[in-house]
């Protein structure tokens, strides 16, 4: 082993972390991306290289945000937050944990955007603030916006992480008060044409960030544009975004013998039974939560007994909510055309489409006898709002 | 000779804050406090279900989720009449525990240690000598050598990351504090990252996530604990315990004697309120593990109930259109038609500025922890008292209401935290064991007013929420950064951090970490 990998391995050790389990964590990101088992020593490589040459710059901007995706980027297991911020990344603007403030912290991040021209990356949080010129947001005496344009151009990609950075989240939700965007709607308007890469939930899968750093940045997929042809339509890695969580959640097998939690508390959640009739979205998210979970793969929303609430979708609140309700106007699979880029006219296209899916599919295992039951009315909390 | 000092962006905070002071002969004369943000939460809420805004609202605070998820939940519980289950009301402690402990812990090492740890002066650190100072310390070792030469690296490499343009040397770091000691802290701002991770897991399991959860609906919780699963999040709840009592406190305990100055300013207005947090038996809020009261400074060390009834919010200050005066209950929210611009004159924040009874408020582990020392909660007296002779000032509670006091109480208090949640979740074992538990109460009635008054980690915080037809009528929130970073009231009168920095010594205009430090004791 060469004297940087020793040194690699003490710093993993120092905070507990052995070589075993670290080479075990670069196949869950391999299996994440994609790509053959076979691929983990190659991923590992790759992370120990990085700790020992120079580190990627970046800058994290802070737009209209709860600092949720900064929290959950603190959730991330190996590498932790630790190593991506001191081994992988120079991470030399990030306002939540960031050493420096004021006119100091302004200035690490003009010097790193000037600095590293084109060769840089920008991750962006929260939601583009275009309320009252911008002044819905302000930092050091000036619009969020206009950091915005002073940044965007000279990186090499976008990283929108969390739905509010891909299509405003909650704030843009109805009436949207605060006039909230996204950032790749906010670029296109402003015509920079720096791509984007959208992590939509909320907040962001911390692994999902890890595993764009490894494949970007460190395999180098940035650097030869190829990272884009891994994207779908959205700007999204359909790596992370190509299924639904229907497909893969582990109650499946109840929606199939038609088994269903109606009521919260119950003897049929104890059971872990379908959530489907108390609003689970799953049906019509596109995540692979199911197989990475939260958390260091601790536990994920519909295993502690919450039906999935859509917040992969675009425009989740509007399109998703009443998140206890049994969702009528869209069905399995139509993913981000609820609306956001085309707000709905698609969706509502899509989803007649897919509604009819489902209830051809219900019907079928009626008709075979694998349908015990249909999911009945929706809980007491539905009231109104269903459209 | 008077000099205008602004810290813009305060990093190291949730959510975006301007700093501005003046400064005269080395001592904060003036300060204006002004948040930077305006999503409109209230608005977006009305007209959607009372459940909807259980998950919508937590998004107000990426690091203080659960109390929102708690607090808009119990406004709809308070709005339409039903009472929580045995159940439910432990796993809400508990999941609301577990972020006290990874906010805490994360305020603590993350967010506030560079203010008084500097990692350029762990470099001079003798490994041997930290390793003895760690043990006379009582607090845990790390693999000190292994921590320096990361930091050597770092600097070495000229590639400094988070810790590009920081204030590293600045003069106003305790110079008698040993480099030994800043390596410790530095190698424990490494561990804690693991540990407030580890408390964040805890709320995976009960609540499906962190950040944002998923569980807590009204009329109970989705989660239905088993005995495994409660084994686990005690096994996760020991082992963050366990950092909190040999690592957090003893770190506290050996830097505080190098700031022991700043026991002396930082205090401000000397208003304290709580609404209280973590619920007994009886639901009531002045029977809450910490419990609810309030403080004035012109009636001494006493507390009274609180009652939501005696706050109104002004907004003279701040850039809204709507009213100002109003109780939150039937409050409005609404941003201007057109930005004015900044003017500390006239208007300078998107915070409203509300009062208690007319008067400023500080929310916060040290209004929790003053309110329930004065109550006299038995474990908040102990550990107060025996740190008030520790460090030098037995007897004498009121030394609390300064920068140090602020900073101690909450660490303190996550002590508290820790031990409690041991004892729930024992609690919940055993009735599970006993028999049939009940988590969810369904919810009939579709009308009514109710406010959710609870705590986050960071202070009283408020939803309050008017339901018609099933569907929400008015929806109002008051923070606990509301509070604590108030713009002077329809009076001329400052908020809380807007006070608490005047009397703050500053070294060097240029790098004003001293009331970057104030600012941050209250965890905005």
């Amino acid at each position: 082993m060469a004297h940087e990998d020793r040194a690699f391995y003490d710093q993993l050790a120092a905070r507990g972390v052995t070589r075993r389990g670290f080479l075990k964590y670069c196949g869950s990101v391999a299996a994440m991306l994609g790509l053959a088992e076979s691929m983990a020593p190659t991923i590992a490589s790759a992370v120990e290289a990085a700790a020992g040459s120079k580190l990627y710059p970046a800058v994290w901007m802070n737009g209209g945000a709860c600092t949720g995706c900064t929290e959950s980027a603190a959730q991330a297991t190996y590498p932790d937050i630790a190593q991506i911020v001191l081994d992988i990344l120079s991470l030399n603007y990030i306002e939540t944990i960031m050493m420096a403030s004021g006119e100091a912290a302004d200035e690490a991040l003009y010097q790193t955007a000037e600095q590293n021209e084109g060769n840089f990356i920008m991750i962006y949080e929260g939601t583009v603030m275009k309320g009252l010129e911008g002044n819905t947001l302000r930092i050091s005496g000036k619009t969020g916006l206009e950091f915005i344009d002073k940044i965007a151009p000279k990186a090499a990609a976008v990283l929108a992480v969390g739905s509010c950075a891909v299509d405003g989240g909650w704030v843009k939700a109805a009436p949207n008060p605060a006039d909230g965007t996204g950032i790749s709607m906010y670029l296109k308007e402003k015509g920079i044409a720096t791509p984007v890469i959208n992590l939509p939930t909320c907040p962001v899968n911390p692994e999902w960030i890890v595993a764009i750093v490894v494949d970007v940045l460190l395999l180098g997929q940035l650097a030869d544009g190829s990272i884009l042809s891994k994207l779908d339509e959205f700007g999204r890695p359909k790596f992370i975004f190509g299924q639904t969580i229907h497909d893969n959640c582990p109650r499946r097998g109840h929606f199939e013998n038609g088994e269903f939690v109606y009521q919260f508390g119950s003897e049929e959640e104890a059971k872990g039974y379908c959530l489907y009739p108390v609003g689970c979205k799953g049906p019509q998210t596109e995540t692979n939560c199911p197989i990475v979970r939260w958390n260091n793969q601790t536990s994920w929303c519909v295993e502690s007994g919450a039906p999935c609430i859509g917040c992969a979708n675009f425009n989740w609140v509007d399109n998703c909510a009443p998140f206890l309700g049994r969702m009528r106007k869209v069905g399995i699979g139509m993913g981000p055309q609820s609306g956001g880029y085309e707000p709905g006219i698609l969706g509502a296209v899509a989803g007649g489409v897919v509604v009819g899916a489902l209830g051809v599919h219900a019907a079928g295992m009626a008709a075979t006898g694998r349908l015990g039951k249909e999911p009945e009315s929706a809980p007491k909390q539905e009231k109104g709002g269903d459209s | 000779m008077s000099e205008r000092v602004v810290i813009d962006p305060l990093t190291r905070i949730e959510g975006h804050l301007r700093v501005e002071c003046t400064v005269e002969g080395g001592v904060v004369t003036d300060a204006w406090v002004s948040g930077g943000l305006y999503r409109g939460m209230e608005t977006v809420l009305k007209g959607r279900q009372p459940a909807d805004a259980y998950y919508v609202s937590q998004r107000i605070c990426g690091v203080c989720p659960i109390s929102h998820g708690h607090a808009s939940t119990m406004s709809a519980e308070s709005a339409l009449g039903v009472t929580i289950p045995a159940g439910a009301r432990l796993v809400r402690n508990l999941i609301e525990a577990a972020e006290y402990l990874h906010s805490h812990v994360l305020w603590f090492y993350t967010l506030a240690a560079l203010d008084y740890v500097d990692p350029a002066k762990a470099l001079e650190a003798d490994i041997a000598e930290t390793y003895a100072l760690a043990q006379a310390a009582g607090t845990s070792t790390a693999n000190f050598g292994a921590v320096q030469a990361k930091v050597k690296t770092l600097v070495d490499g000229g590639q400094l990351s988070i810790f590009t343009n920081g204030w590293l040397g600045h003069p106003g770091y305790a110079q008698d504090m040993p480099a030994e000691l800043h390596l410790i802290a530095v190698a424990h701002y490494l561990e804690a990252l693991e540990i407030q991770a580890e408390a964040a897991r805890i709320i995976a399991i009960m609540g499906g996530k962190f950040p944002h959860f998923m569980t807590s609906i009204p009329g109970g919780t989705a989660w239905v604990p088993t005995e495994e699963k409660l084994d686990d999040v005690l096994f996760r709840f020991l082992r963050v315990r366990d950092f909190v009592y040999n690592t957090m406190i003893p770190d506290t305990l050996a830097i505080a004697p190098h700031y022991a100055g700043a026991l002396g300013y930082g205090g401000g207005h000397g208003n304290f309120l709580a609404w209280g947090v973590f619920d007994r038996e009886s639901m009531q809020m002045t029977d809450r593990y910490l419990p609810n009261g309030a403080i004035f400074a012109d009636k001494g060390l006493t507390v009274e109930d609180a009652t939501p009834d005696k706050v109104l919010e002004y907004v003279e200050h701040s850039w809204f259109k709507s009213e100002s005066g109003l109780n939150p209950q039937d409050g409005k929210t609404e941003a201007v038609d057109t930005f004015p611009g900044y003017d500390v004159n006239a208007k300078y924040s998107w915070g409203k500025a509300p009062r208690y009874d007319g008067k400023a408020m500080e929310v916060g582990p040290l209004a929790r922890m003053l309110v329930a020392y004065l109550r006299g909660v038995a474990p908040a007296k102990a550990i107060i008292d025996s740190t008030l002779t520790a460090l030098g000032a037995a007897g004498k509670p009121e030394v609390l209401v300064s920068l140090l006091g602020r900073v101690a109480a909450r660490n303190l208090e996550t002590a508290l935290v820790a031990d409690w949640a041991i004892e729930w979740v024992n609690e919940l074992i055993a009735a599970i064991k006993e028999g049939p538990v009940s988590f969810y109460e369904p919810i009939d009635k579709d009308s009514g007013k109710g406010a959710g008054l609870w705590e986050a980690p960071r202070g009283a915080l408020g939803h309050f929420m008017n339901v018609e037809g099933g569907l929400i009528a008015n929806y109002q929130v008051v923070t606990p950064s509301t509070w604590d970073i108030s713009p002077r009231d329809a009076d001329g009168v400052r908020g809380p951090m807007e006070e608490a920095l005047i009397g703050t010594p500053v070294l060097d205009v240029e790098r004003p970490i001293e009331p970057a430090r104030i600012a941050r004791s209250f965890d905005p």
